[in-house]
């Protein structure tokens, strides 16, 4: 039994490219393979790991710089400080909002699109779906655009975050592309049954599709989340939608800002926080939510970029 | 599908075309400022479309808070205008309902015609109230607030006069027209139409922009208008080799993008490496941990990886607390503001960042290698690196090729965020590339006509790449790339 067992991992060590027998040479580049990927991997992590120390650290310490590898005086009330800079409240407010309404619509639109560019009756539908799929490739540059947002007073106006993104051409590509896997006679006995074309999508495309509208809803998500480049530009006189990143860059650049941000905020907290505690702990508050959630849905996301390479 | 059938296919009637040819460009009017009906005085601003007039109070009003407070203008004129808006709005809401029941069938057809005439009596109205709140701008007389008699009023009131016009005469020929018993559509157009939003979308927010172009050969300031006076034809254009200092600027930004680019390029094949050295690894556990940790830098955002930068390089960072605490050698050095080797530092984010998620293409290729392959080379007596040599290089080698084509098609577009985020006084002009030498120009110092031209210039000459990498693709592999 054992022994079936081991040939069969044998053979897919084999089939793998891996040989089994081991050498000297295979051992020693064995080690130092697995050496430069715990290496890679712990450069990878240990920024992550230094700045949360440092958040959970006496702050007099941490402003010093004196935490480097172990934290000292652990407390977690930095976080907790943190809901009383308004600024900050508003930013995450902004944030999650447009993650949850941005991804919502955006993967309702492609699904829609997606499954709409499928039915072969539709008028002129080659022609439509070549007129979305063009825009992937051209752009007309970051301040033409920008004075088109601005002309449809876009711009320092919370819909500028959520407008643009509804249509993702790429996203209706793929949504297309699957639901075109769907077997046809699904769809068929549902119109004999008499159901319309919008019962057609909410009952039965919406919920084989599940798989793909998942993967798109992933990067959606955190491409919202994410999201720096539309505040800075769009959103410049208007702090009170600056999205997480942007206010975690101004508080990056600027120290007076944060002091006045502080005091405004809350006496108390003022005094324990200082500017490099603010940087690390909302830098945390940005990172947390991805790292934890990315585990869970790294199926997904390495689903999604392998339908961009098969594609290509 | 079976009741489809019975619905003729709508008589293509010439006046249905003008009647939703009409339609549609009063419905594509309204969001764009050009053709706003309501921008009455040129104290409002020149980008605030019908649209915005209607919906946005502080927007319409933006530029007249003092005028308004102060009593030189009426506050009742401006929601006057406000409300005409929205009365317009609505009339071409109405008619784009028309426009759309007119590809049913007849009875459909009649029975949406109603809209169109409401619709355009709207518009009437509305542009009726528009005028009157621009006597009364004429009658204020203020001098910072001069009236403008825009152009958009009589675009909309020739539509308003086509769309009224159209229907009318389609409600007379069609009298006494056999009616079918129930309204019903061809799916053909109730697709299409139930497609139109999507359309309509991808039109305002990807092919309008395109428009902007124009601005190029204007002389153009924020906040100005276009017109024949500061037309400057292909000024900017030559404008951006003659003037030295121009010149000099574009020629260190295009080496920074090329280089920055070229480097990123010539190091390609590390993520493929990355993928193959990481399958060699036995353990399922180790790759999958490995895998999970190193592709998380991929999802942070730019910012995020400067506050990294920041956190580790900064006076009292990692580093310096590392060589002061731990080794015992007091450094209070501020590394980011070390402006050399830009180029190099950027390079090793980008890679710090990405490479472990460039490399699931590679790791997800290698796995779905065919196994007989290895079999093959190991009966042939091939060890480990002969394998890796003969078999798996050569067939990862089309994936980097699509890799290496799309690099070089994207050769000028590095991306603003990673530059700008990174960007400080002292390693500016090595670190600034083309889209945030435009983003500087344009949004910084406020030269639109400028940065249009860069912009524009950039856009072109990527398309270009693309379709040549595609062209080049198909001649060599048969395959395009996009």
């Amino acid at each position: 039994m054992a022994q079936t067992t081991r040939k069969i991992a044998k053979a897919r060590q084999t089939a793998m490219g891996i040989e089994y027998k081991t050498t000297v040479g295979d051992k020693i580049f064995m080690v130092f393979d697995v050496l430069f990927f715990s290496l890679f991997a712990f450069i990878c992590i240990f920024p992550f790991y230094y700045i949360l120390i440092n958040t959970i650290s006496d702050n007099s310490l941490v402003n010093s710089g004196a935490i480097t590898l172990v934290p000292q005086g652990i407390h977690f009330s930095n976080y907790i400080s943190l809901l009383s800079v308004s600024d900050f409240i508003n930013s995450i407010g902004v944030t999650i909002s447009r993650t949850i309404l941005g991804t919502a619509l955006m993967v309702l639109a492609s699904a829609f699109a997606g499954y709409l560019t499928t039915k072969h009756r539709m008028w002129h539908r080659s022609l439509w779906y070549r007129v979305l799929v063009i825009t992937m490739y051209f752009n007309a540059g970051l301040i033409p655009t920008y004075l088109n947002m601005m002309g449809l007073g876009l711009t320092d106006n919370y819909l500028g975050y959520i407008l643009p993104g509804i249509v993702a051409p790429y996203n209706i590509i793929l949504t297309k592309t699957y639901i075109e896997s769907i077997p046809g006679e699904l769809q068929e006995s549902a119109y004999i049954d008499g159901a319309s074309t919008m019962q057609v999508f909410t009952k039965i495309i919406l919920p084989l599709a599940k798989p793909i509208l998942a993967t798109i809803a992933v990067f959606g998500a955190v491409a919202n989340w994410n999201s720096f480049q539309d505040s800075l530009i769009y959103m410049a006189n208007s702090p009170e939608l600056y999205t997480l990143q942007h206010r975690l860059y101004v508080y990056l650049n600027t120290s007076s800002n944060l002091a006045s941000a502080m005091q405004s905020g809350n006496a108390v907290s003022a005094s324990s926080l200082n500017t490099k505690v603010i940087q690390y702990t909302i830098s945390m508050v940005t990172v947390i939510p991805i790292a934890m959630v990315y585990p869970f849905m790294q199926r997904y996301f390495e689903e999604g970029i392998m339908l961009g390479a098969v594609k290509g | 599908m079976t009741s489809t059938k019975a619905i003729a296919r709508p008589a293509g009637s010439k006046l249905y075309l003008l009647h939703r040819i009409a339609i549609l460009a009063a419905c594509a009017g309204v969001f764009y400022p050009a053709l706003s009906p309501a921008r009455i005085t040129t104290a409002i601003s020149q980008y605030t479309s019908l649209l915005t007039s209607a919906i946005s109070w502080s927007s319409l009003t933006s530029g007249l808070s003092r005028a308004l407070n102060r009593g030189y203008l009426a506050t009742s004129t401006f929601q006057l205008l406000m409300v005409a808006s929205i009365v317009c709005l609505v009339g071409v809401i109405l008619s784009a309902v028309g426009g759309c029941m007119s590809a049913g069938n007849t009875r459909m057809k009649r029975k949406g015609l109603r809209f169109p005439i409401i619709g355009s009596l709207l518009m009437f109205a509305g542009l009726a109230g528009i005028y009157v709140s621009y006597t009364q701008i004429v009658a204020a007389d203020y001098s910072r607030a001069p009236a403008y008699f825009p152009m958009g009023f009589w675009f909309y009131l020739v539509l308003a006069v086509v769309i009224l016009a159209t229907s009318l005469i389609e409600l007379v020929r069609g009298k006494g027209a056999v009616l079918e018993p129930k309204m019903e559509m061809l799916e053909d157009y109730h697709l299409f139409l139930l497609f139109l939003p999507i359309l309509a979308l991808a039109f305002v927010f990807c092919y309008l922009p395109l428009w902007g172009w124009r601005y190029a050969f204007f002389d153009y300031t924020a906040g100005g208008t276009l017109s024949m006076e500061n037309f400057v034809g292909l000024r900017w254009f030559t404008y951006l080799f003659e003037n030295e200092a121009t010149r000099n600027d574009l020629l260190r930004v295009l080496k920074n993008t090329l280089a920055i680019s070229g480097i990123n390029i010539i190091t390609l094949w590390l993520p493929m490496v990355f993928a193959i050295l990481l399958t060699q690894v036995n353990s399922k556990r180790f790759r999958r941990v490995v895998q999970t940790l190193t592709t998380i830098p991929n999802f942070l955002g730019w910012v995020i990886v400067y506050a990294i930068a920041v956190a580790l390089f900064s006076t009292t960072g990692f580093v310096n607390g590392f060589l002061t605490n731990i080794l015992g050698t007091p450094s209070d050095v501020n590394w980011l503001m070390d402006s050399s080797h830009m180029w190099l530092k950027m390079w090793l984010w980008g890679t710090w960042k990405g490479v472990g998620w460039s490399a699931i293409v590679y790791i997800s290729s290698i796995s779905g290698i065919d196994p007989t392959l290895y079999e093959a080379a190991t009966m042939d007596g091939a060890g480990r690196f002969a394998k890796i040599w003969n078999v798996t290089i050569p067939q990862l080698m089309p994936t980097f090729f699509v890799m290496l084509l799309m690099g070089i098609a994207g050769i000028l577009s590095n991306g603003l965020d990673q530059y700008l985020v990174f960007s400080n006084a002292a390693n500016g002009s090595a670190i600034e590339v083309l889209d945030l030498y435009v983003y500087n120009l344009g949004i910084g110092s406020g030269q639109i006509s400028m940065s249009t031209v860069i912009g524009m210039a950039k856009s072109i000459v990527s398309v270009i790449l693309l379709f040549a990498a595609n062209t080049f693709s198909k001649k060599v592999r048969g395959e395009s790339i996009i």
